[in-house]
Formats: structure tokens, sequence, C-alpha cells
């Protein structure tokens, strides 16, 4: 690549690559001519075949790109089994099975939003308050650089340093707006506090709350069942006058219905809102591979309108929790993973692409 | 009317007696019948199981060429009678073997599949072929047209995740993206006469979806099926490849099923049919009572999970069986009863 090039945003598929190149530069969402026909390979791994980009504000900003994917492969903050490190990792090489391409929406993915690959956040062994603080940062990062966040984790205390990275940069650049937050999720997650620990995956929404531009307004939950909800999780929600909107009342008034009522109330009023999606939402038929797996959850085609539904308001970080490979069932947990970011992107450029708005 | 010994297997065992096991794999325990047996056409049974353990065509995860083992091993778990229908699947079906494989060399591959299939047509038979990947349809469908020769129409159905519409694939033409390009190309299947049913998700690429719209092959996507539901789309579907045709083929691509339900897939895609509707496929197709060829692909048993996708996959076969058999009017007596069987008046 030449030095002139080398800020701008360009796909360089290496397995393209070499002396039997494939030609044209809609190579990658065509059949493959020569190379690449064998989709066992995964070659060198990045999240959809996207080009990596440092994690840096003036790199981001250079090479154009819209979406920043971002992998936390932390699991220090569970109160429950490990395993969610390798996250990022599952849904990389899932979406090594893919094209970029969506044929619902006739959509490259990948030209459209100009996604890059930021590489993983760099985890601190024993020092979880400094793990997240990069983790806040990182995100911090990328939406200086004008791009909106992938972020895939880890265990759900991402969500913290996330919402934090997204608070930091709404106070920077917007000090006036407020941004909303979503907790899709098998469990409340609304400790105030876990035996004295503030930041594990119990105190998601607790966190998010306490941030200066997050209001209890603009904050709802969606998908809780079952019984790892203590009292005062659900305490926090009621008495902070802030919806839940239990799995039973998902499947009895639908996805469409209970979907479009959190986002509506997450974006009244606000200019950003931060998703934070845990994997264990979904059945545990459809999502084994999750540290917390629970029956009485969504199905793949209800996640999967859940993204596209998404996708129609579009979201400044997507954040997508609790992926852990190690307890899969033949992959299914990370390309159901992968497909919600795919099935999300795609619906956005839909409604992008609908509005005349460039990403 | 009480039964007589042949009937017993329809029944709990009676005391003293072993379950009906057989003392080797084939399908359903049927006798193995080889196809270029005399015995293949003066056989009763309509169905001819064939094992087509091939994965050559594959471009994705391998594992499926033991597909054909694994769906015998659950056949064997699960009895000939149906109680929906009333029906006895025994006798219905003989097994040829696997197709002999040779490694390394998929040309000859494909045409011993087609000629298995041939011969099998020639006998006046069904042939139910278990892949092996979704290229296998490509051999098997063009022995059914050829079988048919000209002005005879054939019919064909497709239920999977992708289109498998790729004109060619890294310089390749017969691999399983490529199986619908070909099929699309036989001389006797009309597009009026073709259906594609539940293609979803990142794996269809753009000319894929291209060369399906040039060619007019009607696709119902998943999201169509979720909109309209499965009777709906099925209504129309098997319209279109039964009404006017002469024979017709059904293709299950095992991904047509949503990964939870069948996580033993080569290539599995979320979003796709649950089992309870994909018992609705099987009825709508079986309403017609005849079907000409039967293929069922991608069954990965390594990946599977308590040999629950194989089973699903037999199920589904047999639930076709079964009800054309029903149709057919060839149930069993209602008076039968197990023997020994009292009624206390």
């Amino acid at each position: 690549m030449t030095s002139s090039s080398k800020n701008t945003w360009t796909l360089a598929p290496h397995q393209h690559q070499g002396p039997h190149q494939e030609t044209g530069e809609d190579a990658h969402i065509l059949s493959p001519e020569k190379h690449n026909g064998n989709f066992k390979a995964e070659g060198i791994l990045t999240f959809m075949g996207a080009p990596y980009c440092a994690p840096d504000r003036h790199e981001i900003r250079k090479m154009g790109a819209k979406i920043c994917f971002l992998g936390a492969p932390w699991d220090q903050g569970t109160i429950v089994r490990t395993g969610t490190s390798s996250g990022p990792h599952g849904i990389r090489e899932a979406s090594s099975q893919y094209f970029s391409y969506l044929f619902e929406y006739d959509v490259d993915l990948l030209t459209f939003f100009k996604v890059v690959d930021c590489g993983d956040i760099p985890i601190v062994p024993g020092n979880n308050e400094l793990s997240q603080q990069y983790m806040c940062d990182y995100v911090t990062e990328c939406l200086e650089g004008g791009a909106k966040v992938i972020l895939v984790g880890g265990d759900h205390s991402v969500p913290i340093p996330g919402a934090r990275g997204l608070s930091q940069y709404m106070s920077r650049n917007k000090p006036d707006a407020s941004m909303g937050y979503l907790h899709v999720d098998c469990h409340l997650d609304a400790a105030v506090d876990w035996a004295g620990i503030e930041i594990t995956n119990a105190s998601g929404a607790t966190e998010t709350l306490k941030m200066p531009n997050v209001s209890s307004k603009n904050m709802a939950h969606m998908g809780s069942r079952n019984g790892l909800n203590p009292k005062d999780w659900m305490d926090f929600w009621v008495d902070n006058d802030m919806p839940i909107i239990p799995m039973s009342e998902v499947i009895e008034r639908g996805i469409e219905t209970c979907g479009r009522k959190i986002l509506d109330r997450a974006w009244n009023g606000t200019e950003a809102v931060y998703l934070s999606w845990d994997t264990d939402s979904m059945d545990c038929s459809i999502m084994p591979g999750t540290s917390c797996p629970e029956s009485y959850g969504l199905n793949a085609r209800e996640s999967i309108a859940f993204a596209r539904l998404v996708g129609e308001y579009g979201v400044d970080v997507f954040e997508l929790a609790e992926l852990a490979p190690i307890f899969d069932v033949s992959d299914i947990s990370a390309k159901l993973a992968c497909n919600l970011v795919y099935q999300y992107l795609g619906s956005r450029a839909a409604t992008l692409r609908s509005q005349n708005q460039a990403p | 009317m009480n039964a007589s010994a042949e009937h017993n297997h329809l029944f709990s065992p009676l005391e003293g007696e072993d379950t009906d096991h057989s003392s080797h794999i084939s399908f359903m325990g049927a006798p193995f019948v080889p196809v270029d047996s005399d015995d293949l056409s003066s056989n009763k049974a309509p169905y001819v199981f064939i094992g087509a353990p091939f994965d050559e065509g594959n471009v994705g995860k391998p594992g499926c060429e033991d597909g054909a083992r694994e769906f015998r091993v659950a056949s064997l778990g699960i009895p000939s009678y149906w109680f929906e229908f009333n029906v006895d699947l025994k006798g219905e079906v003989v097994d040829a073997g696997d197709v002999s494989m040779p490694r390394v060399n998929p040309d000859v591959a494909r045409e011993r599949i087609y000629n298995a299939v041939r011969k099998v047509l020639a006998a006046g038979k069904i042939p139910i072929i278990c892949g092996g990947d979704r290229s296998i349809s490509i051999p098997a469908a063009k022995a059914l047209s050829d079988h048919l020769g000209v002005g005879k129409k054939m019919g064909y159905m497709h239920l999977g995740a992708h289109l498998d519409m790729a004109d060619r694939w890294a310089g390749e033409t017969h691999l399983s993206t490529n199986a619908m390009a070909r099929i699309t190309e036989l001389r006797n299947l009309d597009m009026a006469n073709c259906a594609h049913i539940g293609a979803r998700n990142a794996f269809n690429s753009k000319d894929q979806v291209e060369l399906a719209k040039n060619r007019h092959m009607r696709f119902y996507p998943m999201m169509e099926v979720l909109d309209r539901g499965i009777d709906d789309v099925m209504d129309e579907a098997v319209s279109r490849v039964w009404d006017g045709t002469d024979a017709q083929y059904l293709s299950v691509n095992l991904n047509i099923l949503d990964s939870s339900a069948a996580p033993g897939v080569t290539f599995t895609e979320s979003g796709g049919l649950n089992s309870r509707e994909l018992i609705r496929v099987a009825k709508k197709i079986s309403d017609r009572g005849h079907i000409s060829v039967i293929d069922v692909t991608e069954l990965c048993p390594m990946t599977d999970v308590a040999g629950s996708t194989s089973r699903t996959a037999v199920t589904i076969v047999q639930q076709i069986m079964a009800g054309i058999q029903k149709v057919h009017g060839k149930t069993l007596d209602e008076s039968l009863r197990r023997s020994g069987w009292r009624y206390d008046d």
C-alpha cells in the first residue's frame, strides 16, 4: 500500500491479494472467482473482514470509518462463570463465515459504513478499575473519531465503562444534551453493589444512572425473567420509575410493540443512546454459548426482529455482552450474535438510505 | 381384531418378546437391496434409501459425509408405526446402501450419485437420498430430469437458508453454492415449477440474488415466510411445484431449520423454521399424495447435540412418507389390537 493511501479507508481483503488477485471493488460481495472459495479459512481475523484501524480518533477520522468494532475480552467483572473473554474472538470467527452483503437490504455493510476493526481493548489482569478505564477511553476515542461503536464483550459489566465513554463524549461535545440507555437482558442488573463492589456485571443499570447526562426517564429494561433477579434489583427500577418489560410481556404483546416502547423512551428528547444487550436475553436453545444461559427467552426470530428495529432508530453504541464461545454448541450462539450485528447494520443502512442520509 | 405375529411390531412388546432391534444398520432396519440388484424393481417397497457420503462440494465447515450413517442410526430408534396417520411404514422402503465414494475425485463421485439415482428411478421407485453436502442435489436432480426425458415436466422445491445460485464459485460449477444455478438449467424444469423457501442472512452473495432474479426463480425468503406464515407460503409453493408437473423433486437442506432446532448442520443459520413449522411443510407436501425424489443434505453429526438433528431429519422424511401413505388409503385396519387384548365387556 502506498503512503498516499495509508489514511483512507481501503478494503484490502488479504485473501484476495497475492498472485491470484480478485479483481473489481465488489469482489468481496460476489461469489469468488479465484480466491477464498473456501469458507473454512478465517485468514487474518477481523470482524467482517474489515480493515484494522488504530483506536485513535485521528486515525479513525482519516479513514472515514463510521462503524468501529471494539472487542472487550474481559470477564473479571462477572459474578457468575467466566468464559466471556473469548466473546470477541467468537463473533469475529463467526463473521468469517459470512459475506458483508445482506440481500434482504441489498447493501454491502462494509463499504456503506466503512467498517473498521479497532482490535481488542487491553485488559489488565487483577486491575479491574484500570481495565474498565481503558474500555471507557477506547469507546470515547471511537466516538471522537466520528464513528458509531459496535462493542462486543466480555461480561456484562462492560456497559459500566461503555456508557461512561458515551457519557463523557456527550459531556465534552454536547454538554446540554442528554442520552438514553437501554438494557436488554434476562437479568435486571441493578445492584447498588454486590458484596461491596460497584463495578460487577450485576450493576450496569445502577452505574449508568449515576452519569450526569442520563435521566431515568430515558432508561428502560426488556427481557427480564427467572430466578436470578434479587429484590433490590427490581426495587431499583421500580423506585426510579423506570419501566421493566419482562419476558412474559414480550411474549404477550410481541417484540415489535415492546421494542418500540423502549426505543421511543430512550430517544425521547435525547441526542444519543447506548444499547446494552446481554446475550442471555435470548433463549438458551439458541444461545447456549453464554455465561448464564436462561430458558424462556427471545428466540432467534424475535432477537433478529429487535436488531432490525434498533436499526430503524439507530444507537451510538451497540453493545453485545456475555457471548461465551467455550459453552457454545456448533457455533450457533456466535453465529446468531454475529447475525444480530449484521441485521442491525443492514436495517440501519436501509433506514439511512431511505432518508437520503449518509452514515 | 387381534394382531397376528406379523403385526406385533406395531405395539408395545409382549411379555417375553424383545423389542424389534435390527441386527444391521440400515434406514428403518430395511433390507439391503443394492441398486444393481434385480430385486430392486421386483421389491414391493415404493422407496429406496441411498446414502451419499460426499463432502467435497462443501465450501463451509466439514462433517456431513457422516450424515447418512447417523440418519440410519437415528431411524432405528423410531418405530415404523405413525399414530397420527394410522399407517405402518415397515416394508415401504429398502436400503440400497451408500454410493461408493472415491476419495479426492469429486467428478467420479457425482457420476456415481447420478447413476445410482437413475437406476432407482428406472426401477420405478422413489429415491430418498441422504447426504452428504447440498451439492449432491445437482447429479440427483439431473438424474430425474434425464429419467423423465424430453416432453415431461419436473417440479423442484428447495428448503434451505442459502440461494445456492452462484454460477461460478472460484471457477467451480458443481459445488453446494452452485446447486440452484445448475438445477435451474435443467431443460424440463420450468421456472414456473420451481420454488426456494427459507433464504436468509449473509451467505447469499450479490451475484446469486441477481442470477435468481434474472432466471425468475421464485424464492420465498425467511422474511416473507415470517410475514405470511408457513402455511400460506407452502400452499403457493406446493402449487407451483406440483401443479401440471409429471414429477416432483423435494430437496431439504437441514439449515432450513433454525440453528436452535438443528445444531447438527454444517452451515447453521439463525432465524429459520422451528421444527413444528417443518412438520407443517411435510403435511403440505404429503397432502399432494405423491413425490418423485427426496433429498436431505448437510446433516453434520459431529456438531449435533444428543442426536437431535438426525432424529428431526428422519422425522421429517417419515412424516412425508406416512402422510402420502395415508392419502393412498394404505392405513391399518381400525379394529387392529395388540395380541392378547381383551375388552372389559
